[in-house]
């Protein structure tokens, strides 16, 4: 049969502007190859990964991104003041409270609006809930690209639980719209701190001992992630890594703790970082993240403060701008938002962790093997949606 | 710390400075001036790019904006820089051999605005498909509706 690639009259590009086929492939080896990774690899969602191999190292990686972009930026520009949370908050629809509060604070900043106390405690609830699912679907797919769909699975069922109680809080398990400038959208009622405190002590007792038994500490795993895709301390500054990924590094770098938005500067939790900076460290501080959300869930449930949830906030806010961080859970998210006294926003600006972290990634895959690809993709912790926006 | 740059700003470059936010400063400065400003941003301590935001004012006459958001990482706080572009010459010299990272970003305001970083590595369509270089969507110049697809004629 011969070489069965050749046979099948496969056409490979090589330094795209050379093809080779048929009997020349037998100088394959010595060539540059160029191989998709993506758009319809299971770990790589909706993205193209341009990676040319020498072998089976990794010699440069080019992003080809865009396939889920809705110029969310231009969209928000044609709503009001409220309705353009519908807009933010499909940046990405895993922690989607994140952005909804960073459009929220910022349009308040500008309208000089107060929110408040309850308002804040429920955000911080929220945007703790938003964190723990995401941080869940990141444990999962970083196990999963490396071909064990179980934790995938354990991780579901723990968001589950989560999406009951935003289920039971604003009608909607995923699109929420449920913060918005002025405080947020719906009474916080007993049955929804009741499927709260449900979910987090589901999370607590069953999900952390179980999956912390078999997938923290794993040697297999360890073997897969540990001293791959190193980055260090100055080196993650260099490349403008984001969130978990900039933790992981050792910089302690996390908009709760350095200026407190909501009810975070009256509540008690550490910042994760680890000093090492491979794929096992940025996999520890998402799995580290989210006990220590789960302990600031309960405090804010503890100190919820009675009183109203939401105020009035102005048809036409007056022309002004602002720049608000929030810790999202993939990052920090920026928004950059502008009035010019009308009805809706005249400009809003949103910056990407995720898009930091993705520009970031080819200089990281420099000179790894074809194999470590997918695992420092996933531990990098994007998502498709907030890159194109 | 923001006081100490703000001083080193108007002794160094002449250049006011305003307080933006808590624990931000705004800098207006040339664009001749730019790539010097944002070198000196650099040497004290705010290393940390975030993005580049350019905003359209060509509405009210003012031609555009481009914002620059650093952060020093240590000691936690925030600057923005801020140039003016006029509407007839949309070119601003580049930050990303000084911040790698707003490679990318730049690259993005270009395809969305139109703005042109001269000496950016990169220019070219990064999120847009290819065939719609050049439509520059987020100006506020450019029409919605226009590029609407048409809907199925009714039966």
């Amino acid at each position: 049969m011969g070489n069965s690639i050749a046979t099948a009259g496969y056409t490979f590009v090589v330094e795209e502007s050379k093809e080779i086929s048929g009997e020349d492939l037998g100088l394959l080896q010595e060539k540059l190859l160029q191989l998709n990774w993506g758009v319809q690899h299971p770990a790589s969602g909706p993205m193209r990964l341009k990676v040319w191999v020498d072998g089976d190292e990794v010699v440069k990686v080019d992003p080809d991104i865009g396939y889920v972009l809705r110029l969310l930026e231009k969209l928000v520009e044609y709503r009001t003041w409220i309705n353009a949370i519908v807009n933010v908050e499909r940046a990405c629809f895993i922690d989607n409270f994140g952005t909804m509060t960073g459009y929220s604070i910022a349009a308040e900043k500008i309208a000089g609006v107060e929110v408040p106390k309850k308002a804040d405690y429920v955000r911080t609830i929220l945007c703790e809930g938003g964190r723990i699912v995401s941080h869940l679907i990141g444990l999962g797919s970083f196990v999963g690209v490396m071909g064990v769909h179980t934790p995938m699975q354990w991780a579901l069922i723990a968001r589950e639980k989560f999406l009951d109680a935003f289920e039971v809080y604003s009608g909607q398990r995923i699109a929420t719209a449920s913060i918005i400038p002025g405080g947020v959208r719906y009474e916080p009622t007993g049955k929804f701190i009741e499927k709260m405190i449900t979910a987090v002590d589901f999370l607590e007792k069953e999900f952390i001992p179980r999956y912390g038994e078999v997938f923290i500490d794993n040697p297999t795993l360890k073997v897969r992630s540990e001293g791959i895709g190193v980055v260090p301390k100055e080196k993650a500054v260099e490349l403008g890594l984001a969130g978990p990924a900039l933790r992981a590094s050792g910089i302690p770098s996390d908009i709760r703790k350095d200026y407190p938005y909501a009810a975070y500067g009256e509540l008690d939790f550490k910042v994760v970082t680890k000093e090492e900076g491979d794929c096992y460290a940025r996999y520890l501080v998402i799995w580290e993240e989210l006990i220590e959300s789960a302990k600031i869930i309960r405090q804010a449930i503890e100190g919820l403060p009675e009183g109203e949830w939401r105020t009035k906030f102005p048809i036409k806010v007056p022309p002004g701008e602002a720049y608000v961080n929030v810790e999202w859970a993939r990052g920090c998210f920026g928004f950059h938002l502008i009035s010019d006294g009308g009805t809706g926003p005249y400009r809003l600006k949103m910056r990407a962790p995720s898009f930091a972290n993705l520009w970031a990634m080819p200089e990281i895959m420099k000179n790894v093997k074809l194999a470590d690809v997918p695992v420092i993709f996933a531990s990098l912790y994007m998502c498709h949606g907030d890159i194109d926006r | 710390m923001l006081e100490e740059i703000r001083e080193k700003l108007k002794s160094q470059f002449g250049l006011e400075s305003e307080s933006y936010d808590t624990n931000m400063l705004l800098v207006k400065c040339d664009r001749n001036q730019l790539r010097d400003l944002m070198k000196f941003l650099k040497e004290n301590g705010f290393n940390y790019p975030h993005t580049v935001s350019v905003v359209d004012y060509t509405p009210k006459g003012e031609g555009f904006q481009a914002n620059y958001v650093l952060e020093n990482l240590n000691s936690k706080k925030f600057v923005m820089v801020r140039v003016s572009i006029p509407e007839e010459d949309l070119t601003v010299p580049t930050v990303s051999d000084i911040f790698p990272p707003l490679q990318p970003h730049e690259r993005e305001a270009w395809e969305m605005f139109g703005v042109e970083f001269i000496g950016n590595p990169r220019l070219e369509v990064m999120l847009l498909p290819d065939w719609a270089e050049g439509w520059f969507p987020l100006r506020k110049s450019y029409d919605f509706k226009k590029h609407r697809k048409p809907s199925k004629e009714k039966k």
